[in-house]
Formats: structure tokens, C-alpha cells, sequence
């Protein structure tokens, strides 16, 4: 008897690709506060590779925890990634270079304020309110990076994963 | 996708990028606002240390200090050490006495009018008549 497999071989090494290149791109640029790609890659793997990101999203956040350990950080990663995921699916159908450079750098913006959640259950509603204030120039970092990274990677990474796909998928 | 643009995605892409503009101005404003800030001029402080035997051991002192690591350095009597990060001095050592979170969960706990403090001593302003309680504590797993 044949089972049609839930994922095929092709996908699960797609899967590991994008872990590795999200973690790498981390990594690399984990000296640099707040400026980052893991954004700008995970909007574009789920444009590309729809839910095939939601196995590779939970990857990296487990390297993640196994590389620097599962600190409060590490819960925030827990749904501040497959979000963004979630956020890129539902505007899928924009074309606009301009749109996901904002997006990205909206996403930069609201970093802070989506990591404080935990912080109202831990400490109160004021506590979580002054952690986000108290960062809010690096989010404001974290924005333009975010939009500047995308609007002069986007169109390039675009064109090579498109390549890609057709070639393989 | 991103390739083609039409005049009606391209429209949508300048209106996030004007809804992003503004947004990051509003958090420029809420920061500005909202971020701690000191009253100049003489004030007079109380800081209380207890340490890890539950002894209390009290300071007034009076000072133009805005934030509260100026206000310890100008506290005689009083010493502490700690390991510097970007969010300012991670207090280990007060008085000699070192809470080491990494033996026992202990750590020098900060109070300001019995409220727990939500900055570190580099970014707590000092308003007069406060009284800031630093309390050797042990975490309880």
C-alpha cells in the first residue's frame, strides 16, 4: 500500500536550508544590535514556501535555545517569529517593494512591544510598560535597519529564490 | 511578486511607508515622554541597605544627583561594585557583600518607597524625599 507523505524529501531539505540560512544570517550579525535579516528571510521563505516556514521557524528557535539557552528571550522567540509568518501569509498578495520595506520595518518597531508581553504576566502591566519605553531607540534601530536591509535585498533575494523554485519545485 | 508593480500596490507601499514615518515619530514622542527623567536640585534621600542577615543599615543624604548610581557614589559609608553592560552597572557587591545569582539565586533586589525598581542605578532618577531599599534577596525556585 502507498501513503501520500504529509512532507516529501524535497521539502525537508528545503526546511533545513532555510533553518541554516536564518540561523547563519542570525548569527553573523548577532554583534550588530538590532540589525538583523532573520526578518527579511522569514518574509520571504513564507512568500516562496508558504507552511513549509512553519517547520523551519521552530528549528531555529530550538538552535536558537540550544546556542544561548532558554532565557525569557527565548519564550518571546516562541511567537514573535511564527507571527510574522502568520502577518506575511495574510498580505501574500502585495507586490510592492515599498510595502514590505515598511513592513519589515513596522515589524522592527513593534519588536519591543510584542517581546514585553511576557512581561505583564511576570511583573505587571507598568513594569512591561517602562521595559518598552525604556527600549523604544532601538526598536526606532530596529525599523530603519529592517526597512533599509529589505528595500536593497528584497528585489535580489526575490530573483534568486524564484530561480530557485522554478528549478526545483 | 515584487517585480511588477502595479499603480495600485505601489500606492499601498507609499501608504505604509507614510503610516511607518508616522509611527516611528509617535514612538519618538512616546519615548520622550514617558522615558524616566530627574527633577533637578537639592534633594534629600534615604537609602537603606539590607543585607543578607536582614540587617538594615540606613543612609540620608542630600544631593543634586538625577540618578540614582550618582546618589550611592555621593552616600558615604556606602560601597558597591557590579559588572558594567550596555544597560548600565549590574550591582553584585554591596558593602562587601557579594550576592552571586549564579551560586544560590541570590541578588541585590532595588526598591524605590517599597515599589520594585524598573530600572537599572544608571537610569532610576532621584526625586526628594524617596527612599530607595537595597535588599540582599534570594530567589526561591
Amino acid at each position: 500500500m502507498k501513503y501520500k507523505s504529509f512532507i516529501s524529501v524535497k521539502d525537508i531539505a528545503l526546511i533545513g536550508m532555510m533553518t541554516a540560512t536564518i540561523e547563519v544570517a542570525k548569527d553573523t550579525l548577532a554583534f550588530l544590535p538590532n540589525i538583523e535579516l532573520v526578518t527579511l528571510l522569514i518574509v520571504l521563505y513564507t512568500l516562496f514556501f508558504g507552511k513549509r516556514i512553519l517547520f523551519a521557524i521552530p528549528a531555529f528557535v530550538l538552535l536558537q535555545g540550544l546556542l544561548y539557552g532558554f532565557g525569557l528571550w527565548w519564550i518571546m522567540y516562541l511567537y514573535v517569529w511564527p507571527l510574522l509568518a502568520l502577518l506575511t501569509f495574510l498580505f501574500r498578495k502585495q507586490t510592492s517593494l515599498l510595502f514590505w520595506s515598511a513592513f519589515c520595518g513596522l515589524y522592527g518597531l513593534f519588536f519591543g512591544a510584542l517581546c514585553s508581553l511576557p512581561y505583564i504576566i511576570l511583573s505587571g502591566p507598568a513594569a512591561a510598560l517602562a521595559w518598552w519605553v525604556a527600549g523604544i531607540p532601538f526598536d526606532i534601530v530596529h525599523c530603519i535597519s529592517n526597512t533599509v536591509l529589505c528595500f536593497v535585498l528584497f528585489k535580489p533575494l526575490h530573483l534568486a529564490l524564484g530561480k530557485l523554485k522554478n528549478a526545483w519545485f | 511578486m515584487a517585480q511588477k508593480q502595479t499603480g495600485k500596490s505601489g500606492k499601498k507601499g507609499l501608504i505604509a511607508v507614510l503610516i511607518l514615518v508616522a509611527l516611528i515619530a509617535l514612538f519618538a514622542v512616546i519615548y520622550t515622554v514617558m522615558s524616566p527623567s530627574a527633577s533637578e536640585g537639592s534633594k534629600a534621600l534615604t537609602i537603606e541597605v539590607i543585607d543578607n542577615e536582614g540587617v538594615t543599615t540606613s543612609y540620608s543624604i542630600k544631593t543634586d544627583a538625577e540618578y540614582l548610581r550618582q546618589a550611592m557614589d555621593e552616600t558615604e559609608g556606602l560601597t558597591y561594585d557590579g559588572t558594567e553592560s550596555d544597560y548600565g552597572m549590574y550591582v553584585e557587591t554591596v558593602n562587601g557583600i557579594t550576592a552571586d545569582y549564579n551560586t544560590d539565586g541570590a541578588y541585590w533586589a532595588f526598591y524605590v518607597d517599597g515599589e520594585y525598581c524598573n530600572y537599572g542605578i544608571d537610569s532610576q532618577p532621584v526625586n526628594d524625599g524617596e527612599v530607595y531599599t537595597i535588599e540582599y534577596t534570594v530567589y526561591s525556585y
